[in-house]
């Protein structure tokens, strides 16, 4: 409930594990949407989730909200599995899911939809108080919106995804999952919104994006889960990933990310002859390396 | 914090009487001045609430700051209803900053009289290329300048500055493969069909140098040298008071001075380069257990908050940087040395053992050597250099004697008048737009 201060930022650990979902299946009826999906999120790294429309990332991600309860696999928060089976579930958790349309009450000003559900005060509402936490948090994060007194109808489509994105840190989450954050956004509306992240991972929580912009993901993602028709396509770290790599892997063009996959199996079970071919191949890129 | 032209406004707290009625006068002026500098422009039913000061409050302010020249307001309407629209009040002309990194874009859009009035900061991917990004420039620079209630034609030049030498002839990145990129694009040209404004491009520590030399750390110093320490490693030389681009534009190109023959070949081609010591890939190299590729501001966040590990890599680097400094500090000689980009925001943790490098292995002379201090401007040093390099030239190219003589103003460039060094305060680093609250 609290809004963060100074403190917990620095004391916030960074790149452990937080949430871990092995082998997540999950169909509708005849449709298999999920198939054998494997998702580490680590705490004060972004993950960018990308893939194709229609290559799971939003049912993935309706999986750890609660919306959708999982048909197979096992997701590990912390060391203790868990089942996430409601939204309440997943608030529970820690997990702070901002939906594409926002879901804020337009005819509310700042102030009400960020502590919506949560009003401060108790017989009465403390309008002072949570006016005085709401500028501490759009300040924190460096949020330009001009007042805090205003509908949310009257700011701009940046300015609601940070009004969006507030409202999710009310909570003290661990994890903030952001569904396409940056769509429908103008250029600096989309850097308003870039930035707000790189905040969010300073804090050290964990950040799931959901993105169709690859320079987006590629300027503020850690890390880059590939989906492809419901399944693991290969995950890459943006350090070392060019952007042609991802687009085969996102829609298939090259088998590498599947064949490297099942390379990574065989290498698992010992097989030195398959090793042995693999390793010239890898071997150069690595000294090149500065 | 801010002056108006000619007169300056006493800081925040005046410490002769505080809790006075003009201190807190004063104080409720700089906090209007610093919301209008945050957002760009608001009506006044908007700073009120901003600022938490009561409407009457805010009107009288407005009125009196409108007619000692540092506000502007003009009539709108909101929501239907009559508003009043308060701006910073800005000189004729416009002028464009921009500074594209490694890994982000900063731009910066400022008067003739070096005022910033709005500023923007975009993270950008590993890798960028120049065609999507200058696209994408344009659109932030036409809603930056709507922001303030203009268009591009108010707009006299735009300065660029790059992460990678440029060729004073050609204006073309001098050498290949440090901004993969921008390799072989006519910057200025593809930028000027956009804009159809005149646009000069810049190595981005000349600009960093430019902007510490006439508004920041290096003030008044002659002989200075600015030292970028960010993704890659850069410098820019200020000598005889004017920046120097040697003959091919990679004069201060200290990243790439080969420390150790039998190094990791560099990105630029060569082995053992500074940069393999101390760039942003060489550093994260350094935390190899951790599971998340490691940043530059990550390094500086953990050191800040007592990691071991990262101060001791950052006072490697440091360690490192002095060394090559010592052998730049014997070439050119500068007087003091500045540094800046994101490593330097770890101050002392960076400073203390590149002085002590430098101290030993640069020759002593009798005066001692270069006094090493970190930037005044932050991470905008090279926007704000960008800006400078840009009223410059456009002074030269526009020619037009009314414009020129309105927007020198009563001080001759390269001296810095009380305007600018009255507003250096306001850009340090904590109150920077993008970088407030959670930086420190």
């Amino acid at each position: 409930m609290t809004v963060l201060n100074q403190d917990q930022v620095r004391s916030a650990p960074t790149g452990e594990l937080v949430l871990s979902m092995r082998g997540i299946d999950k169909n509708f009826g005849a449709v298999q949407a999920l198939t054998a999906i494997d998702l580490d999120i680590y705490s004060g790294e972004v993950v960018a989730l990308v893939g194709d429309n229609g290559a799971g990332k939003s049912t993935l991600i309706k999986i750890l909200a609660g919306v959708h309860p999982k048909d197979g696999g096992t997701i590990t928060y912390g060391d203790r599995p868990v089942s996430i089976n409601n939204p309440a579930e997943s608030n529970e958790l820690g997990i702070a899911t901002v939906y594409q349309d926002l879901a804020l009450c337009d005819n509310l000003d700042v102030v009400a939809n960020l502590f919506l559900g949560h009003e401060l005060g108790r017989a009465t509402i403390d309008e002072v108080e949570m006016e005085k936490r709401s500028w501490d948090l759009l300040r924190q994060l460096s949020a330009r919106i001009p007042s805090v007194r205003i509908p949310v109808a009257s700011l701009s489509g940046g300015q609601r995804q940070t009004v969006a994105i507030a409202r999710s840190l009310i909570g003290d989450p661990r994890i903030v999952i952001l569904d396409e954050p940056t769509a429908a956004l103008g250029v600096a509306q989309t850097a308003e919104v870039l930035n707000l992240i790189e905040r969010l991972r300073e804090r050290g929580l964990a950040v799931v994006l959901i993105s169709h912009n690859m320079a987006d993901v590629q300027a503020v993602a850690d890390r880059i889960v590939v989906l492809r028709l419901g399944r693991n396509n290969g995950e890459f770290t943006v350090a070392e990933v060019t952007y042609e790599d991802i687009i085969a892997a996102i829609t298939g063009a090259t088998d590498n990310a599947v064949t490297r996959r099942a390379q990574a199996r065989v290498d698992a079970a010992g097989d030195a002859a398959v090793a042995a071919g693999a390793s010239p191949d890898a071997a150069p890129p690595e000294e090149d390396r500065p | 914090m801010v002056a108006s032209s000619g007169t300056i406004v006493a800081p925040v707290s005046s410490p002769r009487n505080p809790g006075s009625q003009s201190s807190l006068r004063e104080a409720n002026r700089a906090r209007i001045v610093d919301a209008i500098t945050h957002h760009g422009a608001l009506t006044q039913v908007e700073l009120a609430a901003v600022t938490g000061l009561s409407p009457a409050t805010v009107s009288n302010i407005v009125k009196e700051q409108a007619a000692a020249g540092v506000l502007a307001t003009t009539p709108t309407s909101r929501s239907g209803r009559r508003a009043v629209r308060v701006t910073l009040a800005r000189e004729m002309g416009l002028v464009v900053g921009l500074h594209v990194s490694n890994r982000q874009l900063r731009v910066a859009l400022a008067d003739a009289g070096h005022q910033v009035l709005v500023e923007r900061m975009l993270p950008l991917a590993r890798d960028h290329r120049a065609d999507s990004e200058l696209d994408r420039v344009v659109l932030l620079i036409q809603d930056m300048a709507e922001s303030v209630g203009t268009g591009l034609d108010e707009v006299l030049a735009v300065g660029v500055g790059l992460a990678a030498p440029i060729d004073p002839g050609t204006g073309l990145i001098a050498t290949r493969g440090l901004m993969r990129g921008w390799d072989g694009v006519p910057v200025a040209d593809e930028l000027e069909t956009r804009l159809r404004r005149p646009v000069f491009v810049d190595n981005e520590a000349n600009l960093g140098a430019l902007g510490e030399y006439r508004m920041g750390a290096a003030q008044g110093v002659r002989q200075a040298a600015y030292l970028r320490v960010s993704h890659g490693v850069g410098a820019g030389l200020i000598i005889d008071g004017r920046v120097y681009r040697g003959g091919s534009g990679k004069a201060g190109e200290i990243g790439h001075l080969t420390l150790d023959e039998q190094g990791q070949v560099c990105r630029c081609g060569n082995r053992g380069c500074l940069e393999t010591l101390v760039g942003a890939a060489a550093l994260a190299a350094k935390f190899p257990g951790s599971h998340t590729q490691v940043k530059l501001r990550d390094i500086v966040l953990r050191a800040n908050a007592g990691d071991a590990a990262a101060r001791r890599v950052i006072a490697d680097a440091g360690r490192h940087l002095g060394v090559a400094l010592a052998g730049l500090s014997n070439l050119v000689d500068p007087h003091r040395i500045v540094v800046g980009g994101e490593l330097a925001e770890a101050d002392e943790m960076l400073l203390s053992p590149l002085r002590h490098a430098l101290e030993r292995s640069t020759l002593a002379t009798a005066s001692g050597v270069p006094d090493v201090v970190k930037g005044e401007l932050g991470e905008r040093a090279e926007v704000l250099g960008a800006v400078l390099y840009a009223i410059d030239l456009a002074h030269i190219t526009a020619g037009r004697p009314s414009d020129a003589a309105r927007t020198t103003g009563p001080y001759p460039m390269g001296i810095a008048g009380p305007r600018i060094s009255g507003i250096v305060p306001d850009l340090a680093p904590e109150n920077a737009p993008d970088r407030g609250g959670l930086a420190s």
